[in-house]
């Protein structure tokens, strides 16, 4: 029997424990339901879905790296409609068991994501919380992101925020983070999520072609971790909102230097593919760690860096 | 909610593991649980041990599976640093597998005769399936295609299991008809007397392709097993689609056998 209270508050929400998954590598969730017991967990988030269904990318999507993967599905997903038709029941029963339901947003623009947004809020009473990915390609903008910009990620959260009154966090692209953290907290972000997956490229030199049916690809897995904690400790240090800590977490350990360097939340990646309970394991990881820290709430080691 | 994968974790033990051609291995693992339920078509994704940085499994699919003995058959090529570590593995070293994973063959009711058509390391889903027909008693021919003798298997395997026709060919030319398998599978689909209702293959892209184009000239119905590069195996990822005319499907949940008629080539 553990002696830690591993609740944490989170953007508004009451979670009964730090660990959240990424989205992106979780599904909806119910994917995992035959391995594991996903109310266990204090969060899950679901794949960035967008007003309307995306096709995503043609093959290949993925390719192995060493301590990593990278990825090119392109936001494939199934729309706001058909993600409450296949999974919204399924989603609303675990909320109801007191696991926080994290819907991410896509769009290609600001119009886009207040499109989706809007739909998330009208079928989605169920949702926790939302999530805007700021990550993906921005169409007018020549392919860079919205969130890669202050101003741009400003943009998309002023026009976000008065449609919901759940919290509403941002998916934070792994680029100028301070800078940008400070302007989605003045316009009324709730949370943020650090960081998304790290731009990178892997060519087959016999082919001399693309390991992906793109140039670049998302970069994930343990081989960022490092970079990932630097990046919310940063965070941290530059809002006042908290953090949910991302990238290549496989340990408790993993997840506890984020709790140290600030994150109120941690959220396994990729992890999850090989290992389809590996949240429910880091979880425990993490309890035995904080018990280990001799404190009696998780919440006390949030921050607890010491240079 | 839609159906979840039926996959589930499994400790396997390695029976033996030897190489049966040129840079294919023939290894067979136990795993008794799964052993009981896998369906020809089906795949099962292997943690590989001995690299850390490595943290994906690896999908392989299956030539057969005894339910009695507790055993599973699989024939791989080495291709890469993943199937290299695989070769390494020897008898009594243990790991994990995830499975089964996908759906597979559905042989049509009624089926009177079949055309299976394997290319290269495409043989082990496509032999599966000839011994379920075999033991169900549908007559079969099968063709088979590799870029070199010493790398094409299973043309006796295929025998055991019940074939009529066993047709090879080989890219040059040292075993067989001297080009692609695709050229013997057609003259059998454009013979009048062999009236094939189901076609099944499993191969290069290309060469599915071809086949499925075939098939449906000669009004058979054609299923096709479909690789993609998967990350887990069990529909949470969205890096193994495949397109089809009803849009991106899993390759790891709505295949990896598709109607291939249904995917766009
Ligand atoms: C459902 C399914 C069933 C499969 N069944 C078999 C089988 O029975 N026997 C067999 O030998 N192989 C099979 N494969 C392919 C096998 O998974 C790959 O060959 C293996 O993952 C390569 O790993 P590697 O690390 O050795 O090679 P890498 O170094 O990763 O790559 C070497 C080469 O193999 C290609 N490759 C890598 N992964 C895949 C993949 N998932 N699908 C297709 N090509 C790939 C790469 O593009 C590259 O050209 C199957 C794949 C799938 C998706
Ligand atoms: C296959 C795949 C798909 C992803 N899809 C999304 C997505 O839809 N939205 C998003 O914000 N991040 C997505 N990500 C990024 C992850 O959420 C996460 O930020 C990143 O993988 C780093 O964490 P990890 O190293 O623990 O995997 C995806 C990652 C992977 C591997
Ligand atoms: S391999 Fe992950 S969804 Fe198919």
């Amino acid at each position: 029997m553990s002696t830690v209270d591993m609740a944490v508050d989170f953007a508004g929400m009451k979670l009964k424990n730090p660990i959240n998954t990424a989205s992106g590598t979780f599904g909806f969730g119910w994917q995992f339901q035959n391995f594991f017991d996903v109310s266990r967990l204090g969060a899950i988030t679901t794949k960035g879905s967008a007003a309307e269904p995306w096709p995503g990318n043609p093959k290949p999507r993925m390719t192995e790296v060493r301590g990593g993967m990278m990825n090119s599905v392109g936001l494939q997903n199934p729309g706001v409609r058909g993600m409450v038709e296949e999974s919204g029941e399924y989603l609303a029963d675990l909320a109801s068991k007191g696991t926080a339901v994290i819907c991410q947003v896509a769009g290609h623009s600001t119009e886009e994501y207040v499109a989706a947004l809007e739909l998330f809020e009208e079928l989605c009473p169920w949702a926790s919380a939302f999530e805007l990915n700021v990550s993906c390609p921005n169409i007018a903008a020549g392919g860079a992101a919205c969130g890669s910009t202050p101003e741009g990620a400003a943009e998309v959260m002023r026009a976000c925020r008065p449609i919901t009154k759940r919290p509403l966090l941002v998916k934070m692209a792994p680029v100028r983070l301070p800078e940008i953290a400070r302007a989605l907290e003045a316009e009324g972000a709730d949370g943020l999520t650090v960081i998304n997956s790290i731009p990178g490229m892997a060519i087959d030199v016999h082919t001399r072609r693309s390991k992906l049916s793109k140039p670049t690809g998302g970069l994930s897995g343990p081989l960022l971790h490092p970079i990932a904690v630097r990046m919310v400790w940063e965070v941290c240090q530059a809002v006042d909102i908290p953090v949910c800590g991302v990238g290549g977490v496989m340990t408790g350990e993993d997840a506890a230097e984020f709790i140290l360097a600030g994150a109120s939340v941690v959220s396994v990646g990729m992890a999850s593919f090989a290992e389809p309970d590996a949240a429910s394991r880091i979880l425990d990881e993490l309890e035995a760690w904080a018990a280990s820290q001799g404190v009696s709430h998780i919440s006390e080691l949030i921050g607890a860096f010491e240079c | 909610m839609p159906t979840p994968s039926p996959a589930r974790i499994h400790d396997f033990t390695v029976v033996t593991n030897e190489p049966i051609a040129q840079d294919i291995y023939a290894l067979r693992i136990a795993a008794p649980e799964l052993a009981r339920r896998l369906e020809p078509g089906q795949f099962l994704n292997l943690a590989v041990p001995g690299n850390a940085m490595s943290l994906l499994r690896i999908p392989l699919s299956f030539a057969a599976a005894d339910p009695d003995e507790g055993t599973i058959d699989i024939w791989y090529a080495v291709v890469g640093e993943g199937t290299e570590r695989l070769a390494q593995m020897q008898p009594g070293a243990t790991s994990t597998v995830l499975g089964p994973g996908g759906h597979g063959w559905t042989v049509p009711e009624g089926c009177t005769r079949a055309l299976l058509v394997a290319g290269g390391i495409g043989v082990p889903p496509v032999l599966c399936l000839a011994r379920q027909l075999g033991a169900a008693g549908i007559p079969f021919d099968v063709c088979i295609g590799a870029a070199t003798a010493s790398a094409l298997v299973g043309a006796d395997a295929f025998k055991d299991a019940g074939a009529g026709a066993v047709l090879l060919a080989t890219d040059d030319g040292s075993l067989g008809h001297y080009g692609f398998c695709t050229v013997p599978a057609e003259q059998l689909l454009r013979d009048a007397d062999r009236h094939y209702d189901y076609v099944a293959t499993c191969g290069p892209e290309p060469m599915m392709a071809k086949i499925a184009a075939l098939a449906e000239e000669a009004a058979a119905s054609c299923e096709a097993s479909v690789e993609r590069m998967m990350s887990c195996g069990f529909g949470a990822c969205a890096t193994c689609a495949v397109e089809t005319v009803h849009g991106m499907k899993g390759a790891c949940m709505c295949g990896p056998v598709f109607d291939a008629q249904e995917v766009v080539w």
